[in-house]
């Protein structure tokens, strides 16, 4: 790799080593640009649909807006776990249920209740590095478990095994994965929980993306598998299914003692949720769902086409089976990822995130949403491509 | 198969066992909404016809931040840019996100008021609350209810050491001039806390402001909830104008 431009700014250089920072430093970055084709951020560019946005109004108008129980509003808790029982297999009450401000405050609850300091826990590589933050602060040590492009980013029982400890108390699943796009499939997750219950494991699974999944493949909660119910933590939002992300509204399910210990930690953390945003959320997991596959076959198009586009620029990639990433491996440009993502902002206009974001070893790997209508991915196309030729080693 | 009970592996110690637990969950509040202006919850409603229901900025909205960063210079005299406010989940998260990055572990908070609302954070961090200076002091809570000579006489010690200063207006009783940021030595050491709880407390609105540790302040709590509720800013944010006005 040659590190052809000495001249990244420093507020890119200074958090270089820090993912979570990374992203939001280029984002900073693009955000005082003009024009800029943004396939960085994981926020969905389609609409919150109209009859959760109308429910949210109705309960405003309706001054339905006071404090809630910490644990959220009953009537959601019980939607998400008869949500949970029918479509995720889960064997959850109302009381294994409660509601968080967006997916991520749901890790850094669980994180909180179950790690104590040295206890480690087993995260595939690459990660979310926002994640990061939250083992730190528990006094928690990450210990990387391999995954890679052959293989389309699925976990193996078998490397999971390999890095287990006398010290290692949880697995992290994200599937669909962030940022790679895999997902873990039932026979993995199958053989995942043979080790998880031989070794006595605990499993926390994000589940965020578990609703965008591309055909044929298909979303399995692991939790639903014999002997899993009182070992796993899943964690779901509704964030990305129904595009829902500035309402910050998540959900974990979990062992009634883990709920009991979350809430107590979530109330001097952020307290309950905005109110206004779980009753969008109720109406978002009781009314119609055509939504959630409508917005499922537009990522599908998009999808085709930046796949299109990233074998015009000669990037290889694992199949992505569900998200909305597409996690690609831009070594045939010998441009150090950071670069390359500085280049691509600077003289292609477009933000998208590198492989370090997600992981020091991935300096030869992006990530691009296709979070942008297929129109403006065919621009994004035909602004990198010109970049990638003139820098090209 | 039966909802499971209890985990198959202990809790961390810091939420289980015998150790002292952190307060329990609120009760159900009423009210709150109905007794809010209509054009507040019109500007809700607004904000979420035109689109606002993505993540905002993570800091905050900029009208939020720029009004916290005025109503401070009005209130106060302070100078504090908008750049070093984060509008938060509540003063909850705002406590939480201060405690919990500024003082330290094993260290001693020094509270001479009301330490309820800080009790949880940090028996999760794992600090230890004093009522009287002692050596391990790493960060000292304030707020405008406690007797004014006694923030003086702990301000002017604060001068001499590298004590954090959280100043929490929110909930607060009295509502005094005086501010600890005012005196120029400790500026860069203070942060404020404040929210709408009293006023909005479903929408969960609060804010952090100031200090040389706003940076981290906006990350540590990104790191949690990665932005606070876009449609509670814009409710929040119209609140304040007309209360204003």
């Amino acid at each position: 790799m040659t590190l052809l431009n000495p001249n990244i700014p420093e507020s890119v250089r200074a958090v270089a080593a820090d993912g979570t920072q990374l992203r939001y430093a280029l984002m900073e970055m693009a955000g005082q640009m003009d024009d800029i084709i943004t396939l960085g951020r994981g926020d969905p560019d389609l609409p919150t649909p109209p009859h959760i946005v109308e429910a949210a109004n109705r309960a405003m108008r309706e001054g339905r807006t006071g404090l809630t129980p910490v644990q959220g509003l009953p009537q959601l808790r019980g939607a998400i776990a008869e949500h949970m029982r029918a479509c995720n297999g889960l064997p959850v009450a109302a009381e294994n249920v409660m509601v968080t401000t967006g997916g991520q405050e749901g890790l850094f609850l669980a994180i909180q209740a179950l790690i104590d300091p040295g206890d480690e826990i087993l995260v595939p590589d690459p990660r979310y590095t926002s994640y990061d933050d939250a083992i730190r602060r528990a006094g928690g040590e990450m210990v990387m478990v391999p995954t890679d492009r052959e293989d389309a980013f699925n976990l193996e029982a078998e490397a999971v095994e390999g890095a287990i400890t006398p010290a290692s108390k949880a697995l992290l699943i994200v599937t669909p994965s962030n940022p790679t796009a895999g997902i873990v499939t039932e026979d993995r997750l199958r053989a995942i929980a043979d080790v998880c219950i031989r070794h006595n494991l605990i499993v926390i699974v994000d589940e965020i993306y578990g609703r965008i999944v591309y055909e044929p493949w298909r979303h399995f909660s692991i939790g639903s598998l014999p002997g899993m119910a009182q070992r796993t933590i899943t964690l779901d939002a509704f964030s990305k299914a129904y595009a829902m992300t500035g309402w910050r509204c998540g959900y974990a399910a979990a062992p009634e003692n883990v709920i009991d210990a979350m809430a107590r930690v979530k109330a001097v953390t952020t307290g309950p949720v905005a109110t206004v945003s779980q009753w969008a959320g109720l109406a978002a997991i009781t009314g119609p769902q055509d939504c959630v596959g409508d917005y499922l076959k537009i990522y599908t198009e998009r999808r085709a086409v930046l796949l299109d586009g990233l074998d015009r620029m000669g990037f290889a990639y694992g199949e992505p089976r569900g998200g909305l990433f597409v996690w690609a491996d831009s070594s045939s440009t010998g441009i150090h990822a950071a670069e390359l993502s500085y280049l691509l902002l600077k003289e292609g206009r477009v933000l998208i995130f590198p492989g370090t974001a997600f992981g020091e070893n991935w300096r030869e790997y992006v990530r691009i949403t296709m979070l942008e209508p297929i129109e403006t991915l065919k621009e994004a196309v035909e602004r990198m491509l010109p970049v990638l030729e003139r820098y090209r080693v | 198969m039966k909802p499971p009970q209890t985990l198959s592996r202990p809790l961390a110690g810091r939420v289980a066992g015998d150790q002292p637990h952190p307060p329990a969950p609120s009760p159900m509040l009423q009210g709150g909404g109905a007794q809010l202006p209509p054009n507040v919850i019109e500007a809700a409603v607004a904000a979420l016809e035109r689109g606002e229901t993505h993540y905002t900025d993570r800091p905050g909205i900029p009208e939020f931040r720029a009004w916290v960063a005025d109503h401070l210079a009005e209130r106060f005299g302070l100078r504090i840019d908008p750049t070093e406010v984060t509008i938060t989940c509540g003063s909850t998260e705002a406590r939480f996100v201060t405690m919990t990055l500024l003082a330290e572990a094993g260290s001693a908070v020094l509270c001479p008021g009301d330490s309820s609302r800080i009790r949880g954070a940090l028996h999760i961090l794992g600090a230890e609350i004093v009522d009287s200076v002692q050596d391990d002091v790493s960060l000292l809570y304030l707020s405008p209810d406690v007797y004014r000579e006694t923030s003086i006489e702990l301000l002017q010690r604060a001068e001499d050491t590298d004590w954090w200063i959280v100043y929490d207006l929110s909930f607060a009783k009295t509502a005094p001039r005086f501010h600890p940021a005012q005196n120029e030595k400790l500026a860069s050491r203070v942060v404020t806390i404040d929210s709408l709880s009293a006023d909005l407390a479903g929408w969960r609105l609060g804010w952090m402001a100031g200090s040389a540790a706003a940076l981290r302040l906006r990350a540590g709590k990104q790191a949690i909830t990665i932005c606070t509720t876009a449609v509670s800013q814009w409710a929040g944010l119209e609140f304040l104008r007309s209360r204003k006005s």
